[in-house]
């Protein structure tokens, strides 16, 4: 039972990093149609951020975790000016293909400042011991990131059914040509959101760094995850990517605990549920299917 | 950029050119000693993956070294005047390696080629050195395969291997810490063979593996929270944890085994394969008190000390185990050659094999005519605490030097050369 | 208030409209009607500058338009009744009602808006979409009244719809007209057509073959009817 519990809350603590990454693509996608290939390299920048400003000047964890997410915000709504709305129009490919060699860019640039080898980064302090839930300790850091995680989660989908913002929000990514004959400047919304999806990978980013290695390629397996993640709970559903992000990480934590005798099946969990997901509802978990435009 | 590679590409071009018309192609070069003339040596291992800095642009450094101090101390006693070094990048992935090693031997008149990282692309290397009936050194890679049911005439394997990480972590630490183990590894051909070899070793100990997991590989979530949880709740509790991950997975195995105090419920960590990049990434403070096997370390000695420092000045930081071997391997062929008097792969072959070296890196050191395995002193190391670290880098102590007879497996039945 | 002049528009390669030219003077109801796939949708896309292959003149209140994008002619006044009624699932009711900002100088308070169709606040928490077809279709008026829009753009308004609330949406129009809103109105219901609009115009092929006044169309129903294939 001890076992089994502190399985789930370390899937959960796994999915929190799905769910904060997952739910950037998410709104990402649902403005814009364009597949950001280039989230996983904007968490890497994140905890990677965190790093330079920790040995560069000396910033502290919790300093990072407004800074980063702030500062890869207004980068991704440069980028977003700059390069991907110019490609909007065009075959979601090209802006796939864009992003795609922007990752490659990021991380040949990291790279070859900081190396291959992971950085060093330290728990922050405070958050160094473990919290005794009576029938088991867990690490104080983990706590917190389920919390935060949970926290973003929660106030993210408080703005977007609560308020003004998110109901255009929901309107723009539901059908973008209909609001824009409702008087609504959708192209406006378009640069902030994408700049908000990033601050999200970045936020991710950060929160990593004290329990991931952190080197330039940290982002380029787990964006392929989050990738399955997304397609799971249906591309653009800010609501089913969280569930699926917290989901596919219980389910990897279950999996490698108690399918450790099928490691065929452990390893490709992930790509199993989607397949079945997939076959089952093709527009995902919580997706809808286009409207025929 | 492109301006560069194309200026190179012509003058490759050029030199094929020029050497076609020179009258003997490489193979005939009869009547001089070398083919074509001059010696190349080529490093292939990965310049841009988990292995680059390990290994990399600085191990082609680490050759050139062995050049230039082969030049200085022969004069115009060398064999050849025109000693070069040829480099490519194979990505860790095997049909790049086997396609560049062609390449190298074929059209850019290699030599001998040196390095190749991962052990899938060193065992398509030497199947590759194998047919070409050319020389091949492989440092980089762990898979006793090379001296094994994959060994051949032209293949030497020089550093380490896996047996050797297991015989000396997993029989010390059976020792000396404790005899209960759990074992972590990556779930493909590196992993499982780590598994196997220090399981082995282990039991030849008196030790026990309690429990053995096969993590996923690569680890998508880099979350190990799993099986750390699990170690301290097996029965008997293990008094080790040996972790078989390598790179950023080791990293991330580390982290969460501090995270969750593991040394603290009494489960100390052994690492199967650790590199001082490892530790520098991690930072002493996380690793302190981790044993592993070591087969170079480059503040051991007086000798050593002075061959990092001048690293050092050349590339900016302290070599790694690989790129002292790199110099050491490059500097051994070269003695080879020269003591030949030529470059002919079938004699330097004969001239490397069953000979005993003393060297930067090699100490009683042996070239075994047997399986070509290249043994030598290897070492104990464990990981300084933090307030014991006079100096960048400077993360190890030797707890003890592990003589080269025991230090390697004995020649395997399996090796038909 | 509205005149289109020459306006030609294409998919593709596959021209829909043919130098079309009409207009709507303020404070009038005109129809347009035709086949099925005459182009009156893709005539009143052009007019809310939703459609790219375009070429011509659109004209608001003797203001050329026609480089203005969709959200900037909404705010001009342009209220557009799309043919599918333009429900958001993602959003309630209350939400799609709310979502367009006010554009003329008579919106209608929510409130009023709830007076008028109760049916609407009785469901104004549930998604647009979970409501029954006719009741979108109210949903869609309601949305375009509460915007206060001086132009409507109503697609097939009637279609699908029982008698009763055809009824009631010949009601909402007179009522808008009586306020001096001007309305084009696509419609295949002759008579609805008759009993609320002005003039109508008659698309066939991409051009506008014809323009009549209502005893023109009673006159002639039976002939229309049969060419519409009603
Ligand atoms: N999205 C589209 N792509 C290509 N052709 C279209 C599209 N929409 C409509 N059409 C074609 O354009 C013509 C006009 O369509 P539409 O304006 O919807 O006609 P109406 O509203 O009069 O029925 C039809 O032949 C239709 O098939
Ligand atoms: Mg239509």
């Amino acid at each position: 039972m001890t076992g089994f519990l502190q399985n789930t809350f370390n899937g959960l603590v796994s999915g929190a990093f799905y769910a904060l990454l997952a739910l950037g693509l998410a709104v990402i996608f649902g403005m814009l149609r364009v597949v950001n290939f280039a989230h996983g390299a904007f968490y890497m920048l994140g905890a990677f951020g965190a790093y330079v400003l920790l040995t560069e000047a000396g910033v502290p964890f919790w300093a990072a975790l407004v800074i980063m997410p702030v500062g890869l915000a207004l980068l991704g709504m440069a980028l977003e000016r700059a390069f991907v709305h110019r490609l909007t129009r065009l075959d979601p490919l090209y802006n796939f293909l864009l992003t795609f060699g922007l990752t490659l860019i990021l991380q040949d640039l990291v790279k070859l400042r900081y190396g291959v080898q992971s950085s060093p980064y330290e728990t922050p302090s405070a958050l160094n011991g473990s919290v005794d839930f009576g029938l088991f300790d867990f690490p104080t850091y983990r706590v917190f990131i389920l919390g935060f995680a949970v926290a973003v989660c929660v106030g993210v989908w408080w703005v977007l059914t609560r308020t003004r913002v998110g109901m255009v929000v929901r309107a723009c990514t539901e059908r973008p040509e209909l609001t824009r004959a409702f008087g609504i400047d959708v192209g406006r919304w378009v640069t902030p959101v994408f700049g908000f999806g990033i601050g999200l990978a970045g936020l991710a980013g950060v929160l990593a760094a004290p329990m991931r290695a952190v080197n330039p390629l940290m982002g380029a397996d787990l964006i392929i995850v989050v990738f399955a993640v997304v397609v799971i709970g249906g591309l653009g559903s800010i609501f089913g990517s969280v569930a699926a992000g917290f989901g596919i990480g219980l389910v990897q934590a279950w999996g490698e605990a108690y399918l450790s005798d099928f490691p065929i099946i452990s390893q490709t969990i992930v790509f199993i549920v989607m397949a079945v997901v997939l076959l089952w509802r093709p527009a995902g978990l919580f997706g809808r299917e286009e409207a025929p435009a | 950029m492109r301006r560069t590679v194309g200026v190179t590409a012509a003058s490759a071009a050029m030199v094929v050119l020029v050497a076609g018309c020179g009258g003997g192609g490489p193979q005939s070069g009869g009547d001089g000693k070398l083919t074509g003339g001059s010696i190349v040596l080529g490093v292939l291992n990965d310049q841009s993956g988990a292995y680059s800095e390990l290994s990399g642009r600085n191990s082609v450094k680490a050759v050139e070294m062995a050049i230039a101090d082969f030049k200085a101390k022969y004069g115009d006693k060398a064999i050849a005047e025109d000693i070069t070094v040829e480099t490519a990048d194979h990505q860790n992935k095997p049909d790049v390696a086997s396609s560049k090693a062609q390449e190298m031997y074929d059209r850019k008149s290699v030599d001998i080629i040196l390095d190749v990282p991962t052990s899938s692309a060193a065992l398509k290397v030497a199947d590759v050195a194998k047919e070409k009936k050319k020389l091949y050194f492989n440092i980089g890679a762990a898979t006793t395969d090379l001296t094994g049911k994959s060994c051949n005439k032209y293949t030497f394997h020089y550093a380490y291997d896996t047996y050797m990480l297991a015989n000396g972590t997993g029989k010390t630490t059976t020792e000396q810490v404790g005899k209960n183990w759990y074992i972590l590894y990556p779930n493909y051909a590196f992993g499982q063979d780590m598994e196997k070899s220090f399981s082995t070793a282990i039991t030849a100990a008196g030790g026990k593996v309690v429990g053995s997991d096969g993590a996923p590989f690569p680890n998508t979530s880099g979350d190990f929270s799993t099986f750390l949880l699990k170690a301290p709740t097996l029965n008997p509790k293990p008094d080790v944890l040996g972790t078989m991950q390598a790179g950023a997975e080791l990293v991330n195995v580390v982290k969460q085994y501090n995270e969750f105090k593991l040394r603290e419920k009494g489960v100390g960590l052994a690492v199967g394969l650790m590199f001082i990049t490892d530790i520098h990434s991690l930072t002493p403070a996380a690793l302190a008190g981790t044993t592993y096997t070591d087969a170079w370390y480059w503040n051991f000695d007086q000798q050593n000390r002075a061959f990092a420092d001048r690293f050092q000045s050349e590339t900016g930081t302290r070599p790694s185990f690989a790129h002292a071997a790199n110099y050491s391997a490059a500097t051994q062929y070269l003695e080879a050659v020269q003591a030949a008097g030529t470059d002919d792969a079938d004699t330097v072959v004969k001239g490397l094999e069953g000979k005993e070296v003393d060297d930067v890196f090699l100490r009683n050191g042996k070239i075994r005519a047997e399986d070509h395995r290249v043994i030598h002193d290897a070492y104990l190391a464990q990981v300084k605490p933090q307030s014991e670290v006079a100096e960048p880098w400077d993360y190890v102590k030797v707890l003890k030097t592990i003589p080269a007879a025991e230090a390697f497996r004995a020649p395997s039945p399996d090796c038909k050369l | 208030m509205l005149r289109i002049e020459n306006l030609s528009a294409w998919y593709g390669e596959a021209q829909v409209l043919r130098e079309v030219s009409l207009d709507v003077a303020a404070g009038e109801v005109v129809t347009l009607v035709g086949r099925n796939g005459a182009g009156k949708s893709t005539l009143l896309r052009c007019v809310m500058g939703l459609h790219a292959g375009q070429r011509g003149t659109v004209e608001l209140d003797g203001r050329n338009v026609g480089k203005l994008p969709a959200h900037r002619r909404a705010r001009l006044g342009l209220g557009w009744v799309p043919d599918d009624r333009g429900s958001y699932a993602t959003l309630s009711v209350t939400e799609n009602l709310t979502l367009p900002p006010a554009v003329g100088p008579d919106p209608w308070p929510l409130a009023r808006v709830y007076e008028a169709f109760p049916a609407l606040y009785d469901r104004r928490d549930s998604a647009a979409t979970m409501l029954s077809g006719g009741e979108q279709q109210m949903l869609a008026l309601a949305r375009v009244l509460r915007m206060g829009a001086r132009l409507l753009l109503c697609d097939e308004p009637t279609e699908g719809l029982s008698p009763l609330l055809v009824q009631q949406v010949g009601e909402l129009l007179r009522e808008a007209k009586r306020h001096g809103v001007t309305v084009l109105l696509v419609e295949q219901n002759l008579h609805f057509a008759t009993g609320v609009a002005d003039r109508h115009y008659l698309l066939a092929e991409g051009r506008v073959a014809e323009a009549m006044d209502n005893s023109e169309v009673r006159s002639r129903e039976r002939e229309l009817l049969s060419y519409l294939g009603i």
